[in-house]
Parts: C-alpha cells; structure tokens; sequence
C-alpha cells in the first residue's frame, strides 16, 4: 500500500516540481513502507545531511499533505540517514500552523495573528490537494530520540555551510553570471582552475550564497573533502583564541588541513596584522597543496584599505570576478525564488511592485517580501497586488521620498568634493562637468523624470545635455574603471 | 490665607512590568502578534529576525522587554540589552531571544558584534529583536549590518490615536487607584503635548499634587498647577 503511495507521491511531486529540483532531491529518497498503531507509515532515507535537511525544510510538508490525501488519514513520516547500525530519526517539521500564542498568555491580538495565520495557510494547501482542509495535524511527531548523530552528519556541520545556499537556489542574471560560471568552474575542479576565486561586489548581492553554493557542490560530489565555510571574523577570533590558549599548532594544522577554505568578507582584515599573517601563511600552504581557496569583499583586491601587500598580489594570482546589483528581470526572479522557499505564492505583477520600487540590494528585496507575506497571514488575506501596497506603504514612501534629485545633487557633490552650486552652475571644467555629468546618468537612472525636468534641474540645461552627459558616462563606464567604481558606488549610496 | 497643608508622599511608581497585553495596541495588532510569534519561534513568521522603529516614546523598549519576559517565561532563553552601552561581544547562548534596543546607538565595535550575530544566527539558532529610531534606510550604521537589519521583517511602531492615548492614561492612571475624570483626560489631549512620555510627566504630577492636597484630580486642580507652572 505504501508503496504505491509513494509512486504516487512520486508522481504527483514530479509533476509539482521543476525537473531538476525532483531529480536531485526528491528521486534520491529511499522509501519504505509499514504500518504503525496510528495508521499508515512511511521512512524515507536520504542519501546524506545535505539532502536530508534540504527535504525537511522543503518537501517533507507537501509530502505528508500527499500521503493524507492518498490514505485519508495523517501519515507517520520519518525521515531518516542511512547509517551503519542505529539510524537517526529527524524529527519532521510539523504541518499544523502552531497554536499562534494561544498557550503563552497572549490575548487580544495574538489570537487574533493566530486565526490570521492559520487561515491562509490551509487555504492554500486546500487549494493545492483539491481537499477539503485537514481537522488533524498530517504529522504525527515521534518524540525525537537522543541518539548520536552519524559521522557524515558531524561532518557536514563541521564545514559551517548553509544548506539553502546551493546553484539550484542562486537565481542567474547578467548581474551575476560571469562569477557563476567562474563557482561552477572552481565547484568541478576545486584547486585546479581558479586559485583563488576572489568575488567581489556590493553589499547584499549574494557574494555569501555564491560561496556556500560552491561548498555544497563540492561536498555533494566529494563528501569527504575537507572543507570549512569561515566569516573573517571568525576566523579573527579563532586566531585570537589560539593566542589565548597558546594553540597556534593545532590552529596552523586545522587551516592547513583543508581541501576548500571558503573565506567570507575579507575587507574585515583590516589592520587585524597577526591575523594577516597567519592568513597568509594558510594561503601559501594551500594553494602550494592545489588546495582551492575561495574569497569574498565588498570592493575589488587593489582597494581593499588596510591590508598587506602580498596579500593582495596573491588575491591576483587566480581569476577576479564582480556581482553587480541585479536587473529588474533578475530582482523578479529572485522574488519568485524566495517566495518559493517560504512556500507563498506570488504573482508576477506583486514581485514587480517590489522589485521595481527596491533596486539596491538582495536583502532589501527579502525584507520586503517577508513583510508582504507578514501582513497577508495576520489579515488573513492571499497575496495580491492591493495587500502588498498596503503592506509595502511606508517602505515605498521612505524610498520615494530619498530619491530627489537635490539629494542625487547632494550626493554626488559630496563625494566628489564640490560643491552642490556646482551642480547649476555654467562651469565646464573638467573636474566639475564630470560629477554633473554622473548625476544627472544617475537622475535619470534613479528617478522617474523627464529629461528635460531633468535638465531643468540642473541649471536650465537643454535635454541634449542630459541625453549627451547620460551616454558619455554609459560609454566611460566601460573604459574607465575607476568611474565605473564610482558610479558603483554612488548607486548603492542613493538607492540606500 | 492659610497655607495649603501638603502630604509627603512616598516616590513609588507602581507600574507593571511591560508586558503585550498591557501595551496599548492602537494601529499595531500586527506588530504585537508578530512578536508574540517571535518570541515562541513560530514557524508562521517568514523572517528570523525582526526590526522595529518609532519616534522617541512610541513604546518601542516596552515592546522589546515584553517580547524578551515572554520569550523566558515560555523558557527559551533571552537577552535585552541597550545599544548605548553594548560592547562588541554579544550574547552566544543557543537558540536565544536576543534583543538590542536603540541600535542607532552602537558604538563601532558593537555593530560589528551585531554584524556576526546576524552571520551566526543560523548556525547558533538565535533570533534577533532590534529597535531603532528610524527605517533601516535612515540608519547611520555600516552598510553591511543596514542592509542585514533591512531584510528583518520590519515594523514601524505606529504612533497611538487620542482614543488610544486616553485608554492609557486611564489605565495607568487606574493602577495607580487615581480616579482620572473624562474631561481631565480630554483636557489634556486637547490643550498639552500628546506624545506618551509628556502624558505620563502631567500624570505623575498629578498624581503627586492630589496626594499632598488631598484633592481629586480635577480640572481646576490641573490648572491651578498650570498656573504654578506646571507645563502640560
């Protein structure tokens, strides 16, 4: 019986699911059948930690709904590693909406956030099965059982790498595709192509996903390899520990040890010297072992204030890649993939409210969207283009309001050192024409004006001021590096 | 004219510890049963972390003591610690509450300490509760830890209605077993500073002047503390 249903979940999930999200997550699952006291049982097996917990957050819901539906009463799922001797329960995600409060004490309104979350939620879920909504919990809890986690299991954690940041999850656009398919290259042949990988951009781009994505590539084909996912400071206070506990062997011998070292914000080092050092004494032992290292800062080698030298000539010994802030196109489809993993449903045109209005960075978009999502479960209502203006309504008007083209003027002016009269005045020379020439590409990037209102704005200028500054500064931005830079790091500035 | 006899009066404050249920919700029932799920880790909640920001006085510090007293009592552990005076190490206990107010006001080396936890928290399990004095795109703070703070679920702590701000002082008046009459309150709301820590200011004036001369509180009383120079 069990078995066939789960050909049927098989099938109905393959039919849900892009195909390569079933087949590497889902057709890699063991089943087997049983029955229990309670009714119908199921243990998948996952093929290791990686999988296991990627299908626990993701599916194991969808599955129990499945296997209610099919027997018509809540299944026994477990979910399980295949482990020499006593296999590990994981304890399953529970797919009743908690109680909201209920039993803490809170009255009035927190009762109120309980019906406003439950309601949705199994609205939606009855709108998947085309069943009416469960009355018992899909899944019954085993209490979990105190056993010792397996050895792949430890080892996974030991590499610090979060499992939700995978290729699969990275959503692809211009922005970010060279230093893609660089990861791709360095996740396949880790040590032998790119030594080191050094991936730079903004704050909030996915430079963290990017590097995660590569170790979990790695350990999916190489479970054995040694790898370790550190955050500058981090490492900064395992060198600190060291000195304290007069452990610099053992510290030297961990690092050195490694097959991958993923090393995350680099600038951090600044002036950390002690840190520096033995960092560099790391880099030297592994990549001389063909051992691949992996680095991430806000800016690209050459500026990194505060450190050393030969840190930063070897930063240039393998390849430099940029993550640039994503193109509408590219904020949509992160919005729909984030919208995925927090398993709401949002259609295109509230993912283009959003991105439309909040073009910075990654996190901002997030931010968004869980408020989005907050405000539809608490008023009970699904996601539609009305709720998210409603939610989204100061945050949209704190954005409006920034983006006045005094404060582009402003901005820029300060940055370049001149002053803001600078910005109308007749002047043509070549230190003052060039940042009026940024602001009014950023004027019009940034703001919904017309040119000629732009142009207005900066002096009286004829609108064929505005369309020859906006393509010159388009042209330089290819040549000229360090305009480039600037613009960078002007539009991250404004749009906050 | 006789000297108007005035009771010593004892300086207690009998104010209750800040709960959720004794904030005055108005406009932020949302906001309240966001961070009744905060502090039970309910899975409902799409974001780990949440931010929320309100002019001086809105109640923010209430909010964030009360999240952490509810968080405790349901026995997960949890910190409230001030952004003024945090240092650069933060809290690392397990799947703690952890809440920081004021962040606006850390200093550099908090604000990275803040930086890591934000990195930490998936690993260590914890969940950030912060306050501020503006949206996270008003932030003075570095980029990094901004834009971290920007993809919390974020509320703006919506100031009270008078209708609101008259409950309060009703209520706390009543904690306090001082009899407020409606056109004392509606006086106030009318002629003085509406923001909540004026009102309370007037309140424990009010509350001191009726014990030392045995008086109710009444209009007449509170504008004969006007005139002694009492402002409102």
């Amino acid at each position: 019986m069990n078995q066939d249903f789960w050909s049927f979940c098989l099938s109905r999930l393959e039919q849900e699911l892009p195909q390569q999200q079933f087949n590497t997550w889902i057709k890699t699952l063991h089943a087997s059948e049983g029955q229990c006291d309670d009714g119908p049982a199921l243990t998948l097996t996952a093929p290791n930690r990686f999988v296991l917990q990627w299908v626990r957050e993701r599916y194991l819901r969808r599955i129990s709904e499945l296997g209610e539906e099919f027997h018509a009463v809540p299944l026994q799922l477990d979910l399980q590693l295949p482990a020499p001797g006593a296999a590990r329960t994981v304890k399953p995600a529970t797919a009743a909406p908690m109680n909201g409060g209920g039993s803490n004490g809170i009255h009035a309104p927190a009762g109120t956030a309980a019906a406003g979350t439950e309601a949705p939620q199994r609205e939606s879920r009855s709108a998947a099965t085309g069943m009416p909504p469960p009355a018992a919990p899909a899944v019954v809890i085993r209490p979990s059982e105190p056993e010792p986690a397996s050895a792949a299991d430890l080892a996974y954690d030991k590499t610090r790498l979060n499992a939700d940041f995978t290729f699969d999850t990275l959503v692809t656009g211009r922005a970010n595709d060279l230093a893609r398919a660089a990861a791709m290259q360095v996740a396949q042949n880790p040590g032998t192509s790119y030594n080191p990988l050094f991936v730079y951009g903004g704050v909030g781009l996915g430079k963290t996903h990017l590097i995660h994505a590569i170790g979990n590539a790695v350990y999916r084909q190489n479970p054995r390899a040694v790898i370790r996912y550190v955050h500058v400071e981090d490492y900064y206070a395992d060198v600190v520990r060291a000195y304290q506990q007069k452990s610099f062997d053992a510290f030297k011998r961990y690092y050195r040890s490694l097959d991958l070292l993923l090393i995350d914000d680099i600038q951090f080092f600044n002036n950390k010297n002690r840190t520096q050092e033995e960092f560099f004494h790391a880099f030297n032992a592994l990549t001389e072992a063909r051992k691949q290292i992996v680095i991430t800062c806000d800016t690209y080698p050459k500026d990194i204030q505060g450190l050393e030298d030969r840190l930063i000539s070897r930063f240039d010994w393998g390849l430099t890649v940029q993550i640039e802030p994503p193109e509408l196109e590219m904020r949509v489809a992160i919005l729909k993939k984030k919208a995925e993993a927090l398993r709401v449903e949002v259609d295109d045109d509230v993912a283009f409210l959003i991105a439309k209005n909040l073009r910075s960075n990654v996190r901002e978009l997030e931010g968004a969207l869980n408020k989005v999502v907050a405000y539809a479960r608490f008023h009970g209502r699904g996601i539609s283009l009305e709720v998210a203006k409603d939610a989204l309504k100061d945050l949209l008007n704190a954005h409006n309001r920034q983006l006045s083209i005094e404060h582009i003027q402003k901005t820029v002016a300060d940055y370049y050192k001149i002053k803001v009269a600078d910005m109308h005045s007749k002047k043509r020379t070549r230190v003052i024409a060039r940042p009026r020439q940024v602001a009014m590409w950023l004027a019009k990037e940034l703001t919904p004006m017309s040119l000629p209102a732009i142009g207005e704005a900066f002096g009286g200028r004829d609108h064929t001021t505005v369309l020859h500054a906006c393509r010159t500064i388009t042209d330089l931005r290819l040549a000229d590096h360090q305009l480039n830079h600037d613009v960078h790091v002007l539009t991250q500035v404004l749009r906050g | 004219m006789k000297p108007v006899m005035k009771q010593l009066v004892l300086d207690i404050h009998p104010d209750a510890p800040p709960t959720l249920d004794n904030f005055v919700a108005g406009n932020n029932t949302e906001l309240i049963a966001a961070l009744s799920l905060l502090a039970a880790r309910d899975q409902a909640l799409p974001a780990r972390h949440l931010f929320l920001w309100g002019a001086p006085g809105s109640g923010r510090s209430h909010l964030l003591r009360a999240t952490v007293a509810l968080a405790e009592a349901a026995g997960r552990p949890a910190h409230c610690l001030a952004g003024a005076t945090q240092g650069a190490q933060l809290p690392e206990t397990p799947g703690a509450l952890v809440a920081v107010d004021d962040v606006d006001r850390l200093s550099p080396d908090a604000q990275i300490g803040l930086f890591n936890a934000f990195n930490r928290s998936l690993a260590n399990g914890q969940s950030l509760l912060l306050s501020g004095a503006s949206a996270p795109l008003g932030l003075t703070l570095r980029e990094d830890l901004r834009t971290r703070i920007g993809q919390s679920l974020i509320y703006e702590v919506q100031p009270l209605d008078d209708d609101s701000r008259s409950a309060i002082l009703r209520t706390l008046a009543g904690r306090r077993g001082l009899p407020l009459a409606d056109e004392v309150v509606d006086f106030l709301l009318r002629h003085g500073r509406r923001d909540l820590p004026s009102l309370l200011a007037v309140l424990d004036a009010l509350d001191t002047a009726s014990l030392e001369r045995k008086r109710p509180v009444t209009v007449p009383l509170l504008r004969e503390m006007m005139q002694q120079g009492l402002s409102i």
